[in-house]
């Protein structure tokens, strides 16, 4: 033990020095820039004009798309096919009579799962239909529906693959991490290089970008299959494609059920942002309301993309346990996550939903008396069938080919009276200078606005490189030290240098919220199992919205711009600080606490000297995921005119300027892949500190 | 000979062969772990196995057992030496040849069961006839016969995890049964159960074997239960076998101090046999033959007797005939032995 603790003494002591260097050095910097005003800024001529060739490349690829081979040969037959397929499950759903596949959604739930599952989604299917949604929900459900099915053809072999290969796994790994580390944004870019803006592009980037979680649990799921059952199947003298078939696969079902019913969520979450390149329904409805402005319709499109969520994630979750335990178990499956199992008005839900299973199974049992005796083994189907015809037959009566008009929930008309409203009334309360308005201002002018001009026009550039090397060195990594130097320095090559300012500072303030708000909340959590119960549903409720969707009913508030990303972000951000925070510290050791508790310490004592040090780690991870959401979400405003990287995107896609998206979309990755490293180091770093 | 082992030795590490050259007799297993970082599991291990024997290995943990179990079909490399089943190289085998020996002729229980989780009972059972290709009705067929043998009957529509670890068990000896092995490996097999079950499995396992005769080779680190089930027991220590009998061989005449230790705490009276004491003679003059007085009288069903009359008593074995005769004094003198080793 002595042995192994005197290196680190040592090394701890040849970094100590360095602090001395930075002050002066930051301190240097800061005089000279107060003489040498160009320090400030980046400089415009390191420029490396990253955006000419790219616009270059644009432009040939336009002039060359009927002609070159590489896109006759490839990109348009691979383009052509795919967008054959989108058509067909798409007309095919558009020119299914709506009852019918309402019928078809209620059979094979009810197949799946049983009555609860067919209920809540038929009735998710038909909040769409009230909504006036019902094409532009099917148009999205097709296109999900062949993004997922194409991103599990595609992940689940490479899952299988990687499971059995260490040099695919040694490949994949770092592929799959950096797909993580990368904003959704990002995604767009590369497809729109090569495809334009249509439906292919945005089914690619949506495959893309959903295709990590299929892999990655496939692949640790047969991974993690037990040795001793292997072992015996290779004592049976199974072959390889046996072991794989007949043990491998069956046994890493519920991982790969998980890993599917992820994918569906990450293709869900991309929805809105697919639409900023053409793949048209819900997402395109979202987005275009939220450029005209109409809260209210933006908002039943949101609520539709959320209600379309809860449908496929119930629905994929009832086909994991449906694939994995091979029979519809008609009771064991809760409509409301397992989590939840415990919290006073979810039991209460489900017991109540039970016993409503079983008055409605008594009745078809009472019914079922009363066929001739012939027929009485076919009771069930005949019964399921009746139902249908019934189901059938009200809708019938209320019109077949559209959605009825007179089903209509009008919430866009409510809604937009409820934002002129609140606009009005709320925006400035009397004179009191409070109020949405005021608040934003004040955001704007006294946060944003200075941050931004402090982070670029006041602190000279090399001071922040100094900072965030500084940051990166004392976690002891002297690759990453150099590797965030020069990540940053090329973001500044790329002529983006006060845009990632822009965009650090608002990520920095809705961090720093964030941590405020989630860390008391989390540790509450940890302390009150009332509060915990409270606020877990809230938790996940907040993580299985689409990423897009927060802004929406923030843009309610305080209309669009930087100030809603900000609300946004801290929505969107601030659970992984809550839920890691609060799960550190109960998962601190029982024994600990009662040594603790044996010298007298006084409960904050406890809190602050034992608990909050050895969750640390955990807090730590929490905060890195926090930061990295808040990025992501920070960007995305940029759709709704949020500063920064995210609306340099945007503005590229809009002014056909591609080379622009393409040198913000670097910027994002570089700054999303500088900050990922450092905090993750820096949780790693906790962690080792909590061991020894 | 079923079976043959010849010169096994498995050493696990990262140059095995290399280490294997330079290991000489003196060098212990503790001694080579700490100069070259090799686990010396199986050391230079000779037997030959009968067929229709129950032969038991016995040893402490980590002495090697699961290692030498797994060399016979390879699921464990063995380092260097053969193994001959059935007059037939197992070592040189490829791997499909290997494949139909594991298929057919050399089955395995399982410690831990090592069930699947994901097929029913049933499904359990049949594994082995479904890879072999046997068609659906057959092998349901195949397995139900098994199942109902080792006591299920009834139960191949449940999952493993329904099931309390004795029937688990029970699941894991049939599904080695189903495709009709001639050599069942059972590496602990009881170890998991709790004492009670232990019992019932190891007379259900010797129910079967008397019906089955099967060349049963029996991992256990459990004295008692070797002395019970095995025709034969080889005891290990650090990788090497250090002795080889019947039990009464092993209880009369222990090898050295690690087998004595074993043998202390055994109750003799229960495992010593009227023909394992019995002073040996052919012809008994004077003496009315006294009936009931076999071989395999343990010692513990003699004391009455003995205790109850003075002169000697004659020993029977199968036939009849008298081979020997035992008296108070000789029973005795066999019980204290024990302590007079000590
Ligand atoms: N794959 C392996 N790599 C390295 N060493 C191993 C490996 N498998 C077993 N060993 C070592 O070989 C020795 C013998 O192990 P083995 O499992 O055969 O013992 P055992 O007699 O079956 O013990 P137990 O009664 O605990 O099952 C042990 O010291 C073990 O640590
Ligand atoms: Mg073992």
């Amino acid at each position: 033990m002595a042995s192994l603790s005197f290196p680190k003494s040592t090394s701890k002591r040849k970094i100590k020095p360095f602090w001395p260097v930075v002050v002066s050095l930051l301190l240097l910097l800061l005089l000279g820039a107060a003489v040498i005003p160009e320090l400030d800024l980046f400089p415009e001529s390191w420029n490396i004009g990253l955006r000419e060739p790219f616009n270059e490349f644009k432009r040939w690829v336009v002039i060359n798309r009927t002609t070159h081979w590489m896109f006759v040969f490839f990109f348009e037959p691979l383009s052509n096919a795919l967008d054959f397929i989108i058509r067909l499950v798409e007309n095919f759903l558009l020119w299914l009579p709506w009852p019918v596949t309402m019928v078809l959604f209620f059979w094979s739930a009810h197949k799946i799962s049983g009555l609860r599952l067919a209920l809540l989604v038929s009735g998710c299917l038909f909040l769409m239909g009230m909504f006036g949604l019902w094409e532009a929900s099917m148009q999205t459900l097709a296109l999900m529906t062949i993004s997922v099915v194409i991103a599990l053809g595609l992940g689940i072999p490479l899952g299988i693959w990687s499971a059995r290969s260490e040099r695919v796994e040694w490949m994949l790994r770092p592929v799959l991490d950096a797909m993580q580390t990368v904003p959704i944004f990002v995604y767009l870019i590369p497809v729109v290089l090569f495809f334009g803006i249509a439906r292919v592009p945005s089914a690619i980037a949506t495959i893309v970008y959903a295709l990590p979680p299929a892999i990655r649990l496939t692949s640790l799921g047969i991974r993690r299959v037990p040795a001793d059952a292997l072992e015996a199947a290779d004592a049976f003298g199974s072959t390889d494609r046996q072991k794989l078939i007949k043990v491998q696969i069956p046994m890493a079902m519920p991982s790969i059920m998980a890993g599917v019913n992820q994918t569906i969520m990450m293709a869900l979450s991309i929805v809105v942002l697919a639409a900023l390149i053409g793949s048209g329904g819900l997402g395109d409805v979202v987005l275009k309301a939220l450029r005209r402005l109409q809260v209210g319709v933006a908002l039943e499109a949101g609520l539709a993309i959320v209600v379309m969520a809860i449908l496929l994630d119930r629905f994929s979750v009832a086909l994991g346990q449906f694939s994995v335990i091979n029979q519809a178990s008609f009771r064991g499956f809760r409509l409301l996550p397992d989590r939840w199992r415990g919290i006073g008005w979810v039991d209460w839900f489900e017991n109540g939903l039970d016993g409503l299973y079983r008055w409605i199974e008594r009745m078809t049992n009472r019914l079922g008396q009363l066929l001739p005796s012939p027929l009485k083994p076919y009771q069930d189907a005949l019964l399921f069938g009746a139902f249908c015809l019934f189901f059938l037959f009200i809708l019938l009566l209320s019109g077949v080919d559209s959605f009825p008009e007179g089903l209509n929930l009008e919430i866009s008309r409510p809604v937009d009276a409820l934002v002129s409203w609140m606009q009005v009334n709320l925006y400035e309360i009397g004179n009191t200078g409070l109020g949405t308005g005021p608040f934003r201002d004040f955001l704007i002018i006294r946060i944003f606005l200075p941050l931004a001009d402090f982070l670029t026009n006041v602190v000279p550039w090399p001071v922040i490189l100094l900072v965030f090397g500084a940051a990166a060195w004392q976690t002891g990594r002297r690759r990453l030290t150099v590797g965030v130097i020069l990540m940053l320095l090329l973001i500044g090559l790329t002529g983006m240098w006060s845009f990632a300012m822009d965009t650090l500072g608002q990520t920095l303030v809705a961090v720093i919220i964030c941590v405020l708000i989630g860390i008391p909340l989390g540790i509450w959590a940890s302390r009150s199992n009332t509060v915990d119960r409270l606020i877990r549903p809230i938790l996940d409720f907040l993580q299985t919205i689409p990423i897009f969707v927060y802004l929406v009913p923030v843009i309610m508030l305080f209309g669009s711009g930087s100030v809603a990303g900000l609300i946004a972000s801290v929505l969107y951000a601030v659970v992984p600080v809550i839920r890691l925070t609060n799960l550190g510290i109960r998962q601190v050791d029982q024994t600990i606490l009662e040594s603790a508790e044996a010298f007298g310490s006084t409960s904050w004592q406890r809190l602050l000297k034992v608990e909050v040090p050895l969750a640390a780690p955990s807090i730590m991870l929490g905060i890195n995921q926090t930061i990295m959401m808040a990025l992501a979400m920070v960007i995305i405003a940029g759709l709704v005119g949020a500063t920064g990287l995210g609306l340099e995107v945007v503005q590229g896609f809009a002014n056909n300027n591609l080379g622009r998206s393409v040198e913000a979309g670097l910027a994002i990755v570089l700054l999303a892949m500088v900050i990922d490293r450092i905090t993750e180091a820096w949780a790693e770093k906790a962690a080792q500190a909590a061991n020894l | 000979m079923k079976v043959q082992l010849k010169n096994i030795w498995k050493i696990f590490g990262p140059s095995p062969k290399h280490i294997l050259n330079t290991i000489e007799a003196s060098n212990s297993r503790a001694d080579i772990l700490a100069d070259t970082g090799h686990v010396l599991a199986v050391r230079q291990v000779n037997l030959d196995i009968a067929a229709g024997e129950i032969f038991v290995v016995m040893g402490l943990s980590g002495s090697g057992k699961s290692t030498l179990i797994r060399c016979l079909s390879r699921l464990i490399e063995p380092t260097e030496g053969q193994v001959i089943i059935n007059g037939r190289d197992v070592t040189t085998m490829n791997e499909s040849q290997l494949r139909e020996l594991r298929r057919h002729t050399v089955s395995m229980v399982f410690q831990r069961f090592g069930l699947f989780p994901h097929r029913r009972v049933i499904e359990n059972v049949a594994y082995g006839l479904e890879i072999q290709g046997v068609p659906a009705a057959e092998r349901r067929d195949k397995a139900q016969q098994i199942l109902e043998l080792v006591g299920l009957n009834g139960w191949g529509d449940h999952f493993p995890h329904e099931l309390s670890g004795g029937m688990q068990q029970r699941v894991g000896l049939a599904r080695a049964l189903a495709v009709d092995p001639e050599i069942l490996l059972c590496d602990e097999p009881f170890s998991a159960l709790d004492p009670l079950i232990r019992r019932d499995m190891q007379n259900e396992l010797l129910n079967l074997q008397q019906a089955l005769q099967k060349t049963i080779i029996f991992i256990t680190h459990d004295f008692l239960e070797a002395l019970k089930i095995g025709d034969r027991i080889a005891i290990m220590k650090d990788g090497l076998i250090v002795q080889v009998g019947t039990p009464q061989e092993i209880i009369t005449n222990p090898a050295d101090e690690y087998v004595r230790e074993f043998i202390q705490d055994v109750p003799r009276s229960r495992v010593l046999t009227a023909g394992s004491v019995m002073k040996a003679v052919s012809e008994i003059p004077g003496f009315s033959k006294n009936p009931g007085i076999l071989t395999t009288t343990t010692l513990q069903d003699l004391i009455p007797l003995v205790a109850a009359l003075d002169g000697p008593l004659a020993v029977e074995d199968e036939t009849g005939s008298v081979v020997g005769i035992i008296n108070r004094e000789i029973v005795m003198m066999a019980l204290a032995e024990q302590g007079a080793t000590e």
